[in-house]
């Protein structure tokens, strides 16, 4: 069988041809053996064509051996060819001044032949692993570039579909939004996304893709759309989050995830209604300093399971009050001791920080988070997002007042205050009122004890509206579908003893008020009652 | 919406100030039911401060008429603002309730 091992060359330089000799007589049986009589023209050699291995006469003529080794080592050609060093000399001190020069071994003369072999042997070997650890580099390298164009790439899409001018909506003095998006060199796919589904109601998002590069990405530019898409038709927060969970999961064989924090709030009421999918808790910073925790929890991750029904709670935003979203990158950046950020020191910042605007509160907290960080290289993504209501909601703007109230009966003596505070404003007459409040107290019964299927939270949006002519109330609510006008009437001719009271309700509003209506509109009840202003 | 008793020539009389709707009916009705525990069958519901009424309310009176009739006593409700006239005739109320305009001619009728 053929030897198919490479046969290594190894280049003997020295002044003395009869010690080239001796050397080619030892390792001529084994490897090429290529001979030079001095300096410059081992140099000649080398760099034509590197050797394996170089075994390197001190003392020569015109160029020493020192100086042979030096220009070797400056040759990048050159440079990783072991040199051996061959020398009559044995002192210690010229051992360490080759050693400096990036000589790999000395052998005295005269040459012990087996010693000779031996470490020419191990020098090849040892070169040889060398060069495939540099392959191996070489390759590693290739790829690791490779992964940092994607990983580019990926970042480069990523930020392309983020919000990124502040202030956002310049002519809305009645809210501010802020967000940004440090990301992490590596891992992360975090996005944020705000935007107006109508007049009043703005939708705030932020999600944390599982994975990185290109394929979280566009995973996240997929979300982010299908979010967006979904909001324009649909008001209620766990009802997209439903959709979105069924078309990413129904066709997703890369098994990517994303959790999701998305909020629709009405800025005019300040109802603020939200579904958590797997995300960590945003908090709330009350105008009054109270922090609290949206622990709620709606459902899984989206991407992960098909046919989930996610859920939703509400809560109120008052003027000042501040919405705080954000990714875990946050509460789980690292300082250089592997210790974890953590909520309780969000919670310190969020606390401490009272009166200053959206965009501080956010830049505050990163900074936060990086001074703690110190320096340590940043693992995840860092998303953040404050959203604050400046206008106390429900104050009428104009000739309109809206404002939401609990499902509770005690709650329509608020809705009668209200109506007394706008009857004032506008010069409404006392009558018109007293029907109205009639009309309300009916219907808002009728809501409360029928609409709603299950009774945790529920609550009904009240809005007035006003002009010269009418004065119009709408009430809303998200009961079942129903439709109160097409009640039957009852029989008002019927004695005492046989009247029933059922129905009468309806009638009363029928006949008091001017002109009703029903309607069922994105999954709500809508029942609006005007009045004639001019009759009077 | 407040509620007080007072007597005048036999008949107890209960004033009403306010709304009577869904959430004041239930004292009202408490407190005229605790009349006619007593024994007493004439009953007028005077409603000059009165400034609307729902049919919450208006379920309190039928279900006092009903009882009234049945014990053989009398009910009267008198000084309806205009939008509380306009729920009776709406409701039937006005045929099948005995009104006054005042306090005066509804104890007089008695």
């Amino acid at each position: 069988m053929a030897d198919m091992k490479k046969k290594f060359t190894v280049l003997a330089v020295d002044d003395t041809p009869e010690n080239l000799d001796v050397v080619k007589g030892i390792l001529a049986h084994e490897y090429v053996v290529k001979v030079a009589i001095n300096g410059p023209m081992a140099l000649k050699i080398a760099e034509k064509q590197p050797p394996d291995l170089i075994l390197l006469d001190i003392m020569m003529p015109g160029m020493d051996g020192y100086e042979v080794c030096r220009k070797l080592k400056s040759n990048p050609a050159t440079r990783d060819v072991p040199v051996i060093f061959l020398t009559a000399m044995d002192q210690t001190s010229d051992e360490a001044s080759g050693f400096e020069l990036g000589a790999a071994d000395y052998i005295t003369k005269p040459v012990n032949p087996p010693i000779l072999e031996a470490r020419v042997k191990t020098h090849l070997a040892l070169k040889e692993s060398m060069d495939e650890l540099q392959k191996a580099y070489g390759i590693i390298k290739v790829q690791k570039d490779r992964m940092e164009d994607e990983l580019n790439i990926g970042r480069d899409i990523q930020m392309s579909m983020l919000p990124l001018e502040f202030p956002a909506f310049p002519d809305r003095n009645e809210l501010s939004v802020h967000a940004l998006l440090k990301p992490a060199r590596e891992v992360g796919g975090d996005f944020y996304d705000f935007f107006f589904v109508n007049d009043d109601e703005i939708c705030l998002v932020v999600g944390d893709v599982s994975g990185k590069g290109v394929p979280a990405a566009l995973f996240m530019a997929v979300t982010k759309t299908m979010i967006k898409t979904r909001a324009m038709d649909d008001r209620s927060p766990a009802s997209i989050v439903t959709r979105v969970n069924d078309e990413m999961s129904a066709d997703n064989p890369s098994c990517m995830f994303v959790t999701l924090f998305i909020a629709i709030c009405n800025v005019r009421t300040g109802k603020f209604r939200f579904t958590n999918a797997g995300h960590n808790p945003p908090y709330i910073r009350r105008s009054t300093g109270v922090l609290e925790h949206l622990d709620q929890r709606h459902g899984p991750i989206i991407g992960a399971v098909e046919g989930v029904a996610y859920k939703e709670n509400d809560t109120m935003l008052l003027s000042g009050d501040t919405a705080f979203i954000f990714t875990d990158g946050v509460t789980e950046a690292m300082d250089t001791g592997s210790q974890l950020y953590s909520e309780s020191r969000l919670e310190d910042v969020l606390g401490t920080t009272k009166n200053n605007t959206v965009e501080d509160l956010v830049n505050e907290s990163l900074a936060s988070v990086e001074s703690f960080a110190d320096g340590a290289e940043q693992a995840d993504d860092i998303t953040i997002l404050a959203f604050c209501l400046n206008a106390e909601p429900g104050q009428s703007i104009g000739h309109r007042a809206q404002f939401v109230i609990d499902a509770e009966l005690s709650e329509i003596e608020r809705i009668n205050h209200r109506l007394d505070d706008f009857a004032k404003e506008h010069e409404v007459s006392n009558g018109i009122i007293q029907k109205l409040k009639i009309a309300i107290d009916e219907l808002v019964t009728n809501i409360i004890s029928h609409g709603f299927v299950d009774g945790d939270d529920q609550s009904i949006e009240i809005s007035f509206d006003c002009s010269d002519k009418q004065l119009i109330v709408e009430i809303i609510d998200e009961g079942v579908p129903f439709n109160v006008f097409e009640a039957a009437k009852p029989d008002t001719t019927l004695s005492i003893e046989d009247r029933e009271i059922g129905g009468l309700g309806t009638l009363l509003v029928n006949e008091l008020i001017d002109e009703v209506a029903y309607q069922r509109r994105n999954n709500t009840n809508v029942v609006s009652l005007t009045m004639n202003l001019r009759n009077e | 919406m407040e509620i007080s008793v007072r007597e005048a020539s036999g008949v107890n009389i209960l004033d009403l100030s306010g709304s009577l709707d869904t959430n004041t009916s239930q004292a009202a009705e408490d407190k005229v039911n605790n009349l006619l525990a007593a024994g007493h069958d004439k009953i007028l519901f005077n409603f000059k401060e009165l400034n609307y009424i729902s049919s919450s309310g208006l379920r309190v009176l039928l279900a006092t008429a009903k009882k009234l009739k049945v014990s053989g006593g009398l009910m009267t409700v008198c000084s309806l603002n205009p939008v509380v006239q306009e729920v009776f005739d709406i409701s039937g109320f006005a045929g099948i309730l005995s009104l006054a305009s005042d306090e005066e001619e509804a104890l007089a009728s008695f």
